[in-house]
């Protein structure tokens, strides 16, 4: 097996691109043989990504898989280095999960289905590329590969939505989330240069996280140096966080994008911005980030409340759902400034469960809208008569979103207070109060959409497909799961944050 | 041996010639044989050049020799495409006025 | 004793499996939640019988898991397991096994046996029946859990569990409207006081580093916890119980939860869920009684006020739910004040005495309902003669709650009286009372109108509860009327519930003679003076009325509590919410996000004019651009 550990992050990465390559190469007249490979795929991809966090020796700690393929030599030492930790390796199952669930709801999609997967296991790749390589160099690169898709399937298979005092056009939309992407990337890559060059100057020019971390904890970056780079960083990963008030491209984007698309984008994207701050801000730049939390803190109070009071007047679900990512992203940045080890480990936690949680709610939202073909909470109502199944899962949803216990979402708030309670105690108790507004949103959602007496005109409503029942299912058992036996998640996670540096 | 001088002056007045060609025509065909001109231009320079500069300082060989034969080459199939690209364009607009074809815009 | 961590997992076992598997068996899943909460009172019996043969405490001390807590002074007995790791802090799945939660899990489990029998009959031919069992089993799981935790973070898991059980049983019929609204009122209303308990739990857990709630309780006792944090988070954990144990000012949701079954309303709104406010304040006494005990005043005064308003409600309510609703708060609000007073054993006596009164009570109102499908008790009237033992049953748990001698409601509140008199002044022995009488006038009231005199027409069809139904009732009547003579001292080694369930020295049975023959006279005159006004006629209200008719007013307003809480969700909390909303479309994005974009956009359109499109513009541009570089480096050379 030791051949397989060398090879299975490469692979990973690869399997979603050689399949986008081979779905280029179908008929486009069959689109449903089109959908199968792209199963297929997505299905290898999951698998592998199982087996990955599995073979995960939770024992041993630190990087494992390690594997580097020399690219450029001197003088830029660019590699493809390889490799995850506690941290990566849930993020990595995430993707492997909601991107197959993405691919199998995605049936629906029939306009140019042949380019819509390639573009999505383009950006599936490109995930899986960014939560397991080394490399500076090439951190960006995936992080671009996995965010440049989006523009064209939101723009492309999207949807225009009229809300009476203005218009959110699929092209606004993909428009918005794309700049806005592109404007934080380039502060990220103004400060991997930085680094680069900063390293130069110390005599390691190199782009491989693991000797420039080394470099780091020999404190070969001045704390000056540290103090203008962290926040690029922080407001360049932060735009894809969602980090208030860099938030907009957000909701606007998942009212715009079709189902899988807002699974991946709230599910896996926006927590590609989290941990491009821990595993570049923290690890590099400890003393940046030491100067800067109180502000990071701060914003990502500032994203619980707000995202829960804006979602608290939101009249269309998927803004609701939208919102409310921007909310409990805050809990996942609030967790990573405490630069506390319960609070870190909470705010992983938090991104892997709000990841499930998010796309469980998108899909179902998505069942929704393919059969009344609106989203209006005002408009729905009684659907629990209809679509029990779909009122269910979504119901567990919302449940898990506010917080109840049993459900993987209150581990991981838990723990973020819990982290913030040891550091910064009077934003963590407004931080417990906006968990409370959670509950006023969601039951005010529930409660308009689902429960009550039907109109006549849902009288036709049928219940979600096969297919959504079984990846909501699915996703609904991995929360409950992770809810009451968080413990194989956690001792993943433990082990490297306990690692960190600066914590 | 005629001096350096002569032959730049040379090379200098072919490519005023075909600036001002490139410039105030309003034919395409016009325009690429001014640019011929110009490149030919080049050419003369080079070569004049590279045999005063011959033997002496470290840029020794038949440098410019050379690359005025690979100006020449890429110039033959500059023209061919240049010829073409006019060719189609005439089928499509009956004109070869650069005036009239403006589409390059916004 | 350490399998008592089976008693919940039966009923949380069951709860997925209905819902899964429940089309398919026989009852709908009905017959394996019984089984599940019957399983749990079987092993609460064996945990019973081991804990009292483990007694005396001096043979079972030492070895691993059982001790003599310092500060019940009775055998506890701890048995954890890992649950996960956050970092360097463990957190366990931990019981805690002591007099206090075995009486708890006595009163849970034979009162969720006895509805959920009681349900059988009463939930017959509902679309829902087997999701009604499944989130009963839940309920029942959650709340078990949450008398043996023993770590304040199981204790908040359960905690909320319970309150989405709530939810989902309150708003079971979510097509009205109102049932509804309900069931998101007191979710919220409850999270809101939810949010003090987390903060409190985490503010321990701050100070202590750990959930462990024996630790807390060390710390608080030999002040490692200094006093400004020990009563800050006495007080956040009131919050949390308050909200749970519906006290004033948080009390608005109980009521309004009355539209959900009335088998529910039985078990989790009168016997059980509410009082886990009444059971966390137990709990948590050694650190309500830390220092100078200074919280407990805050929960004297809390629960005094709490009993004190809604007896007044209770006593101009015409709906025969509500008004036992308001009794419901009254009653917690006396079992705050007997805390609040010291008075630990008092307290958890009334919890259980009340518990089975009340749900007794409420099973009687759910049989008058499913038969006459009426709440209103103004439109009821001389049902005794159509359903004589609903009638009995509901008479039994009146006189019972009403505090009349010798059923045990009168014993519960008598130690109630007691502690009150003991540690408190005499405002408050004055106010306690005046609760108890009111709370013996509004309970003859209804028994009166409703079951005697006259039966109003178009009642005549009506049944009287079928054998499912009556046996559990049945068998609540006979704790209304017994359970108070376990507070006396038995022969034997029995010296009454106060040298079980106690806190600090143990003390046997005591009467205090002037109150107990005070309120014994209070509520028998109660009771004489509500059959005479409402069964006799003999005496009239209406004078009374007409001249506190502003006064009347307020109280049957309900001192208009929830049209306050409606301005401020209304007016404050929703217009503040627009405003955010607004502001996030109007600021940030359209002048945040739009001004930019369009100015690039304006920008270009003004820039693309400079674009003729003609080739020899741009040759020519070309040029002078190379020349201009010419000239430019001429210069920097020379």
């Amino acid at each position: 097996m030791n051949n397989f550990d060398e090879a299975a992050l490469f692979i990973l990465i690869l399997v979603p691109l050689l399949g986008a390559l081979l779905i280029m190469f179908m008929p486009k007249d069959r689109p449903k043989d089109i959908w199968y490979l792209a199963i297929l795929v997505a299905g290898i991809s999951l698998v592998l990504s199982l087996i990955i966090f599995a073979r995960y020796d939770y024992g041993e700690g630190g990087f494992q898989f390690l594997r580097t393929f020399d690219w450029i030599d001197q003088p830029l030492n660019i590699d493809l280095s390889l490799g995850i930790d506690g941290i990566s390796a849930p993020l990595i199952l995430l993707n492997g999960i909601v991107l197959f669930g993405g691919v199998l709801i995605s049936q629906t999609i029939l306009h140019r289905n042949r380019d819509f997967f390639v573009l999505l296991l383009a950006l599936g790749s490109g995930v899986f590329g960014v939560f397991a390589v080394r490399d500076l160099f090439f951190l960006f690169f995936f992080y671009e590969l996995a965010v440049l898709p989006m523009y064209l399937l939101i723009g492309v298979w999207g949807s225009s939505t009229d809300f009476g005092t203005f218009l959110r056009t699929k092209e606004y939309g993909a428009m918005k989330l794309m700049l806005y992407l592109i404007a934080g990337s380039i502060l990220v890559w103004i400060a991997i240069l930085a680094v680069y060059v900063e390293a130069s100057d110390a005599g390691v020019p190199d782009f491989s996280l693991t000797s420039l971390g080394t470099l780091a904890e020999s404190g070969q970056f001045s704390a000056t140096f540290q103090n203008w780079v962290f926040p690029l960083f922080m407001v360049g990963f932060g735009v894809l966080a969602g980090l208030w008030p860099f938030h907009t491209w957000s909701p606007d984007g998942h009212v715009a994008a079709p189902t899988a698309v807002s699974m991946l984008h709230a599910g896996v994207l926006m927590k590609l911005g989290a941990y491009g701050i821990i595993r570049v801000g923290l690890t590099l730049l400890p003393d940046g980030a030491d100067a800067w939390m109180p502000v990071l803190i701060s914003l990502g109070t500032v994203n619980v409340l707000y995202g829960a009071v804006s979602a608290m007047s939101q009249t269309d679900l998927k803004y609701v759902i939208g919102y409310s990512s921007v909310s409990h992203m805050g809990y996942v940045l609030m967790g990573i400034a405490t630069l506390d080890r319960i609070g870190v480990g909470g705010a992983v936690l938090q991104m892997f469960s709000h990841g499930i949680m998010t796309a469980l709610m998108f899909l179902l939202v998505g069942a929704i809208y393919d059969r009344a073909h609106i989203r209006d909470i005002h408009v729905l109502n009684g659907l629990s008569k209809r679509m029990r199944v779909t009122a269910f899962f979504f119901a567990i949803a919302g449940l898990a979103s506010l917080g109840l216990p049993g459900l993987s979402g209150f581990i991981a708030e838990f723990m973020v207070f819990t982290g913030t309670f040891r550091t910064y105690l009077p934003l963590a108790i407004l931080a417990v109060v906006g968990a409370a507004l959670t509950a006023v949103y969601i039951l005010r959602l529930l409660a308009r959409t689902f429960l009550g007496e039907s109109d006549e005109q849902w009288e036709h409503l049928t219940d979600g497909s096969l297919i959504e029942k079984g990846v909501g299912g699915a996703f609904v058992i991995i929360l409950i799961f992770v809810g009451v036996w968080p413990e194989p998640m956690m001792r993943v996670i433990n082990v490297s944050v306990d690692v960190l540096p600066g914590l | 041996m005629v001096s350096l001088f002569y032959f730049q002056l040379l090379s200098a007045g072919l490519f005023a010639i075909g600036l001002y060609g490139v410039l105030a025509r309003r034919s395409a065909v016009l325009i690429v044989m001014s640019i011929e001109l110009m490149l030919n231009a080049v050419n003369i320079n080079l070569i004049a050049a590279a045999s005063h500069l011959e033997g002496r300082g470290s840029f020794v060989r038949f440098d410019g020799q050379i690359i005025a034969i690979f100006i020449i080459t890429i110039a033959a199939a500059e023209v061919g495409l240049a010829l073409a690209i006019i060719l189609r364009m005439y089928r499509n607009r009956s004109t070869v006025n650069v005036d009239e074809i403006d589409i390059m815009k916004w | 004793m350490e399998w008592a961590w089976l008693i919940p997992v039966f009923c949380f076992a069951a709860a997925p499996l209905i819902v899964v598997f429940g089309e398919r068996l026989p009852g709908k899943g009905a017959i394996l939640s019984i089984l599940a909460i019957g399983g749990g009172f079987v092993v609460f019996w064996v945990v019973l019988t081991a804990f009292l043969g483990a007694s005396p405490a001096s043979e079972i001390n030492g070895t691993a898991d059982c001790f003599t807590s310092e500060f019940t002074e009775s055998l506890t007995c701890v048995y954890e397991h890992s649950w996960f790791h956050a970092a360097d802090l463990e957190l366990v799945w931990g019981i805690i096994i002591d007099p206090l939660t075995l009486v708890m899990l006595g009163l849970v489990t034979f009162v969720a046996l006895m509805v959920q029998v009681y349900s059988l009959g009463y939930m017959k031919g509902d679309p829902n029946f087997g999701w009604y069992f499944a989130v009963h089993s839940l309920f029942a799981a959650a709340m078990l859990t949450l008398v043996l935790a023993d770590n304040f973070l199981l204790l908040y898991v359960a905690w909320e569990l319970v309150g989405i059980c709530s939810y989902l049983l309150i708003g079971f019929w979510h097509e009205r409207p109102s049932a509804r609204e309900a069931a998101k009122k007191a979710f919220i209303v409850t999270r809101i006081g939810d949010v003090g308990l987390l903060i409190g739990i985490l503010l321990l857990w701050r100070e202590v580093g750990s959930f462990s709630m024996s630790e807390a309780f060390e710390a608080a006792s030999t002040g490692a916890m200094s006093e400004g944090v020990t009563t800050a988070a006495a007080i956040l954990l009131l919050l949390g119980a308050m909200g749970k144990s519906a006290q004033v000012p948080f009390h608005v949701w109980l009521p309004d939860a009355m539209e959900g079954p009335t088998p529910v309303s039985a078990l989790i709104h009168a016997a059980t869920m509410v009082v886990a406010g009444v059971y966390l304040v137990a709990r948590a006494f050694p650190i309500f009684s830390a220092y100078d005990a200074d919280p407990l005043v805050v929960v004297v005064i809390v629960g005094l006020v709490t009993a004190l308003m809604a007896s007044t409600i209770a006593l101009v309510a015409t709906d025969l739910k509500r008004i036992l609703a308001y009794s419901t708060i009254s009653h917690l609000g006396l079992m705050m004040l007997s805390l609040g007073a010291f008075g630990y054993t008092a307290a958890i006596f009334h919890l259980l005495a009340h518990g089975f009164a009340k749900a007794l009570l409420f099973l009687g109102a759910g049989s008058v309902l499913h038969s006459t499908e009426e709440q209103d008790i103004q439109r009821m009237g001389g049902l005794r003669k159509v359903m004589p033992l609903t009638a009995l049953v509901f008479s039994i748990g009146a006189i019972s709650l009403g505090g009349i001698p010798i059923l045990s409601g009168f014993w519960s509140k008598d130690e109630i009286l007691a502690a009150v008199n003991d540690h408190r002044n005499v405002a408050f022995i004055v106010f306690a009372l005046l609760t108890a009488l009111m709370s013996a006038l509004y309970m003859a009231r209804a028994m009166f109108i409703a079951f005697y005199g006259q039966l109003r027409e178009g009642m005549e069809q009506v049944h009287d509860a079928p054998w499912l139904m009556a046996v559990p009732m049945a068998l609540l009547a006979v704790l209304a009327i017994g359970f108070g003579f376990l507070s006396f001292n038995w022969p034997g080694d029995y010296d009454g519930i106060g040298s079980f369930v106690s806190f600090g020295e143990r003390h046997g049975f005591s009467f205090t003679w002037w109150l107990g023959i005070l309120s014994a006279v209070m509520a028998v005159g109660s009771f004489l003076f509500a059959w005479q006004v409402y069964l006799k006629g003999r005496i009239s209200l209406d004078n009374a009325k007409a001249t506190f008719a502003p006064i009347l007013k307020v109280v049957e307003n309900k001192y208009y509590f929830d049209e306050v809480y409606q301005w401020v969700i209304d007016r404050v909390v929703l217009v503040f919410s627009r405003i955010i909303a607004w502001f996030d479309r109007a600021v940030v994005n359209d002048i945040g996000v739009n001004t930019p974009a369009n100015s690039v956009r304006r920008l270009g359109y003004t820039l693309r004019l400079h674009v003729t499109g003609h080739v020899y513009s741009y040759t020519l541009a070309m040029v002078l651009g190379f020349v201009g570089l010419g000239i430019f480096w001429w210069f920097r050379s020379t």
